[in-house]
Formats: C-alpha cells, structure tokens, sequence
C-alpha cells in the first residue's frame, strides 16, 4: 500500500502512516525484540536468492520498514515477504542475530490473523488439510499401489482428534 | 556392525515420503537394517507440520502440533529420526525453542494438557542422514556395500533445512558441509560440487517467474558439472527436480537438463544389492540409465 498522500494538497508532502506497535506485534511471536539490533549492514541481502532474482524482495529493507513501523506495506496484500524462499542464509549470515527470515514468518502470521495470504502459497488449504487428514498429502489409488508394489504396509488413516483439541 | 546390539530409533516418516514417494521409505526401511539401526513403527504421529506453511500460518499453533509429535516419541522413551529436512526442520527448531524457553513450554504444554500429553525435552530428533554418519559411521556403510558403485558421479543438493540454522540443526558446516559428500564416497561413487551447489530449490518463494529460474540456473549447473545423477535427502528438493525438470526442459527445450534426482537411500540400497524396482528408481519421472549396469552387476 502506498503511503497516504492526503496532506499534499496542504503543501506538506504526502503523510506516511507509522504504527509504532507493530514491532511488539512481531515481537510475541519471533520471541524478543530481534529487530532493534538491526544495524541495516545488509549481510542477509548478499546471499539471498530471492534478492537475486527478484531486486523488489530486499531482507535488509524488510527489517527496516519493521522499525519504522511502515506496517500497511508489509502486512498487506501488496507484501513481498511471500517471495521469501525460507532458506535461512539471512539467519545464518546476520551478525546481530536478527533472524530476518524469522521476522519475515512473523509479518505472515500477522497477514494469516487478517486472512491475507497469496492464493498460490495454500496456506489455508494446507492448514485445513493436516487439520482434517493429519497430512499435507492426500493418499490416494497411486498411493496404495506403490506401496504394494514396494512391499510397504498400506497407510493408515491419522487421528485427528488430538490434533483438533490440541488447536482450538 | 550387525553383530552388535543394534541401535533403536523412533521412525517419524513425515507426509510427502510416504504418501507420494514410497520408494524412499522403502529404501530407508530396506537400509537400515544392514547398518545396525532398528526402525521403530510409532503409532499417533501426525504431519510434523510443515515448516513453511503451516509455520507461516501460527507458529504457536505449529510449535503446539511438533510437540505433541516428540511426545508420542518421549512415551515410548526413544530418540526420533527423521528422513525429510522439512521434517528435521521442524521438530528441530521445536524441540531447541521449547526447551531454551520455559514460558512458551509451558503455554504449549497447557495445550497439550487437554489430551492428556505432556512435552517434556527428552527426545532428541536427527536426519537419518546423520543418524547414519553419527551412530553407524561412514566407514560401517562403506562396510555394508556388496556392489560399488564405482564411477558413479554424484552431484550433491544438500538443500536448505538440513543444515540451517547450523547451531539447531548441528549437522555441518553450511558454507562447507562434507556429511552427504562423504556418505557419497563411502559408496564407492564420486561426489561432485557443481557451481550452484548452495542455491536452494526455491519451492517456497511464491513469485511467478523466480522459482523456476532458479531451479534453471541450479540444474544448468548440475549439467554442466557432468554427473550421472543428483543425490537428494529432501523431498521437497526432489519434486522440483524430478518434475520440475522435466517441466523446465520442455519450457526452455533444453536437453541437457537429464540429471536424474536420486533419494541418497536408493543409492546406499543399489549398493547394498538391491534391484532399481525393490528402491523405486523405475518410478521417477527422469529416469537414471546410468544406474542400470550397477543393478545388473552380480551380488
């Protein structure tokens, strides 16, 4: 979302909405205020492979618009932390233990508690499927005839009882 | 190392292996019995769940189901191996927060509570890979080999979650990992690191045109390595590379992309003696014609 620009007319230039609380939001679930040691040197940027082949995804601007509280961009429908690939090199490469590629998860939990999230991630799918069948994978014909093929035992189905009660 | 006691472990098999890719449970389960690791069958685990989605959705919610999995694993009093790095990933991470974090343990535990579960730290979880470098040896599976499959180049994908975070996962070195290299060569075959080796698979980037280009740029690369196939010990690296290869090949017409993705299991097993049906290589989708004169050398 682009930031407010209704004070133009005024001659102040456009108005940026800040949302002072949205760090403590993130902080709850990354588990501490990770974030504020950011010193933006840009180490989870060089061995990012969603910065190399997509420039728009940037980690190092992720965690900077986190401590400006630039919220609306990051947890709304335009936000690019879907293009995140999750492969930890930010995690392993930060020197200040920032977690970026946690942060990231962090804004989609944030995005999921608003219902936002890209139709071709399924997370809502895939939530409802594990819920439902215990798996991310539905068993099917081909299933059972590898497994017979390969001498395994056939699958039993999941209880999900448990897993219902453990998550409502 | 089969006339020692052998070593139990609880056997989490996750989703994707079983229910899409058999043919890696059954080389796991046709393995290791040979190296000395009895695989113990758990009833009550569910999906670890996934780190990646389910993760994004609540992570409360995500911490919550991985420990109830690990307490099924701490009521029967075993250490858990895994053979997916989504799954390792997960109950990893899991059992590394919960135990640093008092609070977070105990609001989970209250969850659990309710069906009469209780987590308590007590398992440890591992990759079966190593599993296998740790407790077995690389030397007891170069021991275990009945047919070498010498000449064999073996181009490696270590993949993400595996190895990070390296101080959860305290598998290897991840700018320089040597685990699946050395598991490699114990079976007589050459590992190769091919240019792109640390590119990840890109499955999880939800980008219209990104996942497929790095996918290209990382297979291109295998290729150009000149290996006969590509060892996984992820299953979620293997869709993209067994499919997503063929898929890839026919976009670009490149007919170079032909490097077949091999479960690191399936390997040990061809080694081991058994036929390229009884590990399942005949199901996948690039096929692996330089493993056919290993097959047909005699036992």
């Amino acid at each position: 979302m682009s930031p407010k620009k209704n004070n133009e007319k005024k001659g102040r230039g456009p108005t940026v909405t800040l949302d002072f609380e949205f760090k403590k939001r993130l902080e709850k679930i990354v588990d501490g205020a990770l974030v504020n040691y950011c010193y933006q040197c840009g180490a989870c940027v060089g061995d990012c492979p969603s910065t190399r082949y997509v420039p728009e995804f940037n980690p190092r601007e992720i965690m900077l618009k986190v401590l400006y509280g630039f919220a609306e961009e990051l947890v709304g429908p335009a936000s690019p932390v879907w293009y995140c690939t999750n492969c930890y090199n930010c995690y392993e490469r930060c020197p200040q233990n920032v977690k970026p590629v946690e942060i990231i998860i962090a804004i989609k939990n944030l995005m999921a508690r608003r219902g936002i999230y890209p139709e071709k991630a399924q997370v809502g799918d895939l939530v409802e499927m594990v819920l439902e069948t215990g798996r991310t994978a539905p068993v099917t014909a081909m299933t059972k005839k590898l497994r017979e093929e390969l001498g395994l035992p056939p699958l039993e189905a999941v209880d999900t009882d448990e897993l219902k009660k453990i998550l409502e | 190392m089969t006339d020692a006691e052998p070593k139990k472990f609880a056997f989490f098999p996750g989703c994707l292996i079983p229910v899409r890719y058999p043919q890696m449970e059954a080389a796991i389960r046709k393995t290791l019995p040979k190296l000395g690791v009895e695989i113990v069958d758990l009833p009550g685990f569910t999906c670890c769940p996934d780190p990646i989605y389910f993760k994004s959705y609540d992570k409360l919610a995500w911490l919550t189901v991985a420990a109830r999995n690990l307490a099924v694993a701490e009521e029967a009093g075993l250490n858990l191996f895994t053979i997916c790095s989504g799954c390792t990933a997960t109950l990893s991470e899991t059992y590394q927060q919960l135990n640093a974090n008092k609070n977070l343990k105990e609001e989970v535990n209250q969850r659990l509570a309710r069906v009469g579960k209780e987590y308590r730290g007590t398992s440890t979880v591992r990759h079966v890979a190593t599993v296998i470098r740790d407790e077995v040896g690389v030397e007891a599976v170069a021991a275990s080999v009945v047919r070498p499959l010498e000449d064999l180049r073996v181009a490696i994908h270590y993949g993400c979650h595996l190895l990070k975070p390296s101080h959860i996962m305290k598998v290897d070195d991840p700018d320089d990992p040597h685990i699946l290299d050395d598991l490699v060569a114990a079976l007589g075959a050459t590992p190769v690191r091919h240019d792109e080796w640390i590119l990840c698979c890109g499955k999880a980037c939800k980008h219209e045109e990104a996942p497929s280009e790095m996918m290209y740029e990382l297979l291109k690369s295998v290729a150009a390595a000149e290996a006969d196939v590509l060892g996984v010990v992820c299953p979620s690296c293997f869709t993209e590379f067994d499919l997503g290869q063929l898929r890839l090949a026919r976009q670009h017409d490149d007919e170079s992309l032909k490097t077949p993705a091999v479960y690191y299991f399936q390997l040990l097993g061809l080694a081991q003696g058994l036929t390229l049906e009884e590990v399942g290589l005949h199901r996948h989708k690039v096929k692996a014609p330089a493993l056919e004169k290993y097959a047909a050398a005699a036992v």
